[in-house]
């Protein structure tokens, strides 16, 4: 099968899949209990006043109208109002969807320029000091909470050697790019955790292979036994991990942005959904589930280059 | 030389040390971090303490709150005087009085204003104002608002939020068919009066506001006010991150330092920890229908409420909780609403009385209830938690229901929960409407727990138009009495505002109503 059918199918049970999420997501948001206006209004307002506003809004109706609305406003890219900042929902995408996927790659970024050496040194180290030295070093990245790693590099790195601001998102282009590097550090170790003892069993499983042996017995340069045999028969398996990890670093943007005061989606989602804020969880939700599926497509595109008979 | 200057130096650091109140220093942008964002800058439309704590900054009233929150002193009216008969106010407008984008403020933004704030379908803030009936302008310096009834409260309402004097012309212009529409569009970029104006808004993270080259009063220094070129506020949620970057210098103030921070950063060099005098009162709220859900609800007994009350050891709770930095409650308004009658703390600890009581009430062996608490709060967990074992000894089992906050708001607006922690804070110089929320029983159900109190109802209503003042406050002491001996709520404690400041911070305060003042605030260089 040629690689562009192989692309347009998956894209094609995309489809599916978000109309699927889309659905969860909608019923689901409005089934908790309490409603936007009370959430906001808290012990203020008036059983008129939150019946007026919710009528303004459109959500005393029921939820196969509400829906219905719904879908027909998204064919025309409109995604509704937030009823809590009555901003335009794209337009709140538009502004913090980019911060989360700016941290959350330069945090895989991270974690890849962390576990793929160490992983080496470790696996052909094997059981010697490096190796011990390396995985006793990832547990206990691994086994701190994140928040609170955060706090432990904002005290070190920002309030006490000043290398770093302490949180906050900053200016300019480059400027954001400095206010993000500590918060995608946090990120990223525990991935690189996983990563890193993924990849190391991988190896050592790879370097003992026959072809590998067959390759040393040839007499290829050892680099090159490593960088073409070994490490892509290796990453196969890290390629999925590292994939499907995507979805947790996400999941974990939402601590580490509350910790560093970055404006990411994470928080905004967090924020909307005890707001009862239904049409930004609904439009987060949907532009997030595009995110993670190109994300997943391109690991399988990754492992199908990797390893051609996945595509087939 | 080098001694000499050193000297030199230290004198005249003692010495700015100690003059320094004396003068004031202008120019720098004060940095501010807010543990959440505003959402909607709109004076009549917004609907949250984020928004109203900030707004008078950027839209001015009228009158102005005093400093310690209870009375009024002249805003943009250099002048105000309520008529004989309690049926009219008069207000004089200052002279050459501006918008922040140039224009002249006229009697028609006020009537525009006033008139758009106290318009019922106009979000949730009217009833403060439903006692006007309308304003004339007899001549360009003078604005007259008619009243339905004598009102009381009329002059205070003057210097809340929502009665913020808006560009008429500026406002009508905006983008949008309805009052909502072009309020969003305005706040975008709004213009008011306020001594600053905001610049940018990042949503999430950043509002800058630069000075108000048109503001209207006069700082110490015979100059305009502000003393400030601006007032960046940055959103920093987490109360660590926001300690940490105050202590690191990139920020000059930073708002709702957890309590247990207190005594550390009072000790820290180079930070004024600030303990800013609330209208803030923390209670739990009983519903006290006669059955919840089909089921008979014990806490309908007065007799249950009032044991439960001598079971609670608030000093305790005060002391766990607030780490020792909140106060007793003498009534269910705090020591700084104007009118609040208390002498002395409600319900002190007596375990033997709260026994008596429980047994006089039928329930000597206990009952099991539960407590809607925040879910990942800590003050409620503390609170929430300490009730549990202190109840125990009256044979209560409490059940903790931890839920977030729009589902304790469903619950309690349905009637449906059996007590719930609850904050309040006023946003008037006046007794009157905490009492409509939790006296009142037309407004929400008393704090929607079903009370409900004839007598109560009756002295409410007839002091919403009783002109004279001391007969005003009778008819407060004697709701007071009552709501205090029976009413449907434990007072826990009062809590001040705690805000870090740098100690180059001169001039800001935090009123008890909650409104952050900037517009005499300045840095020392």
């Amino acid at each position: 099968m040629p690689l562009s059918e192989f692309i347009a199918r998956r894209l094609l049970q995309l489809i599916p899949t978000l109309i699927f999420i889309l659905i969860v997501v909608f019923v689901l948001v409005r089934l908790l209990p309490g409603d936007p206006t009370s959430a906001i209004l808290g012990d203020r307002g008036t059983d008129a006043d939150i019946d007026r506003i919710n009528r303004q809004l459109g959500i005393d109706r029921s939820i196969p109208v509400q829906f219905w609305l719904f879908v027909k406003s998204v064919f025309t890219a409109d995604l509704g109002n937030s009823i809590v900042l009555k901003r335009p929902v794209t337009e709140l995408i538009v502004q913090r969807l980019p911060v989360t996927v700016a941290l959350t790659a330069l945090a895989a970024l991270i974690a890849l320029c962390l576990a793929v050496p160490l992983a080496f040194v470790a696996a052909l180290r094997r059981d010697q000091l490096a190796d011990n030295a390396i995985r006793g070093g990832f547990q206990i990245g691994l086994s701190m909470p994140v928040f609170y790693l955060g706090l432990i590099l904002l005290t070190v790195f920002g309030a006490k050697l000043h290398w770093f601001p302490v949180g906050g998102y900053g200016e300019t282009f480059l400027d954001r790019l400095y206010h993000l590097i500590l918060p995608a550090t946090t990120l990223a170790l525990s991935l690189s955790a996983v990563l890193m003892r993924n990849l190391r069993a991988a190896i050592i499983g790879v370097v003992d292979a026959e072809y590998v042996s067959f390759a040393r017995a040839k007499g290829l340069a050892p680099r090159l036994i490593l960088i073409r045999h070994v490490l892509r028969n290796a990453l196969i398996s890290t390629v999925t991990l590292f994939g499907l990890s995507i979805g947790t670093l996400l999941g974990g943007a939402v601590i580490t942005e509350t910790v560093f005061a970055i404006p990411g989606a994470g928080r905004l989602m967090i924020d909307s959904i005890y707001g009862r804020d239904y049409p930004v969880v609904q439009g987060l939700t949907l532009a997030l589930a595009v995110l993670v599926s190109i994300t997943f497509l391109l690991t399988d595109l990754l492992q199908a280059w990797l390893d051609p008979r996945v595509a087939r | 030389m080098k001694l000499f200057s050193a000297a030199a130096l230290s004198v005249a650091l003692l010495l700015g040390s100690t003059v320094s109140s004396l003068a004031v220093e202008r120019g720098g942008v004060m940095t501010y971090g807010r543990y959440a964002d505003s959402l909607f800058l709109d004076p009549v439309l917004n609907d949250a303490n984020v928004d109203i704590w900030i707004l008078s900054n950027m839209y001015d009233t009228l009158l102005l709150p005093t400093d310690d929150g209870k009375g009024v002193q002249p805003g943009l009216a250099s002048d105000y005087k309520l008529a004989d008969d309690g049926l009219s106010v008069t207000l004089t407008l200052r002279d050459g009085i501006k918008f922040s984008d140039g224009s002249p403020i006229t009697p028609d933004d006020v009537i525009f204003s006033l008139g758009r704030a106290s318009t019922p379908d106009n979000g949730i803030w009217g009833f403060l104002i439903s006692s006007i009936a309308g304003i004339e302008s007899p001549d360009a310096k003078t604005v007259v608002i008619k009243l339905n009834r004598p009102d009381p409260a009329i002059i205070p309402a003057l210097s809340v939020f929502n009665t913020a004097i808006m560009p008429k012309a500026a406002f009508e212009a905006a983008a949008g068919t309805t009052d909502t529409e072009k309020a969003e569009a305005f706040s975008a970029k709004p213009v008011g009066s306020g001594p600053f104006v905001l610049e940018s808004w990042e949503r999430g993270t950043l509002m800058k506001l630069v000075k108000n080259p048109h503001y209207w009063d006069m700082g110490e220094d015979g100059q305009p006010l502000p003393y400030l070129d601006g007032v960046t506020f940055e959103i920093i949620p987490d109360d660590a991150t926001r300690i940490l970057r105050l202590q690191s210098g990139e920020l000059d103030g930073a708002e709702f330092i957890p309590f247990a921070r207190v005594a550390e950063l009072q000790a820290a060099d180079g930070i004024a920890m600030e303990l800013y005098p609330s209208t803030k009162v923390n209670y739990i709220t009983f519903n006290v229908r006669p059955q919840i859900e089909g089921k008979d609800n014990p806490l309908s007994n007065a007799k249950v409420r009032e044991a439960l009350n001598y079971a609670t050891n608030k000093e305790a709770i005060i002391q766990i909780v607030t780490q020792g930095v909140g106060t007793p409650m003498t009534s269910f308004m705090s020591a700084a609403t104007p009118l609040q009658s208390g002498k002395a703390p409600l319900y002190p600890y007596d375990l033997d009385k709260a026994k008596a009581l429980m047994a006089e009430a039928g329930f000597a062996d206990g009952f099991s209830t539960s407590i809607l608490a925040l879910a990942g709060n800590q003050d409620d967990a503390g609170i929430t938690t300490a009730l549990q074992q202190m109840w125990a000894a009256v044979g209560v089992k409490l059940e903790i229901k931890q839920v977030d906050n729009a589902t304790r708001t469903a619950q309690y607006r349905a009637g449906t929960f059996e007590m719930r922690t609850a904050a309040w804070t006023d946003d008037i110089a006046d007794p009157s409407e905490i009492t409509s929320y939790f006296a009142y029983s037309p407004t929400i159900d008393a704090l929607h727990s079903g009370w409900k109190n004839e007598e109560a109802d009756k002295l409410f209503e007839a002091s919403q138009s009783e002109t004279d003042a001391a007969k005003r406050a009778e008819q407060y002491a004697r709701i007071q009495d009552i709501f205090n001996a029976e009413g449907p709520t434990l007072p826990l404690f009062e809590t001040p505002y705690p805000v870090a400041l740098s100690k180059k911070v001169q001039g800001f305060s935090q009123i008890p109503l909650g409104n952050n003042i900037f517009r005499a605030a300045w840095l020392e260089k």
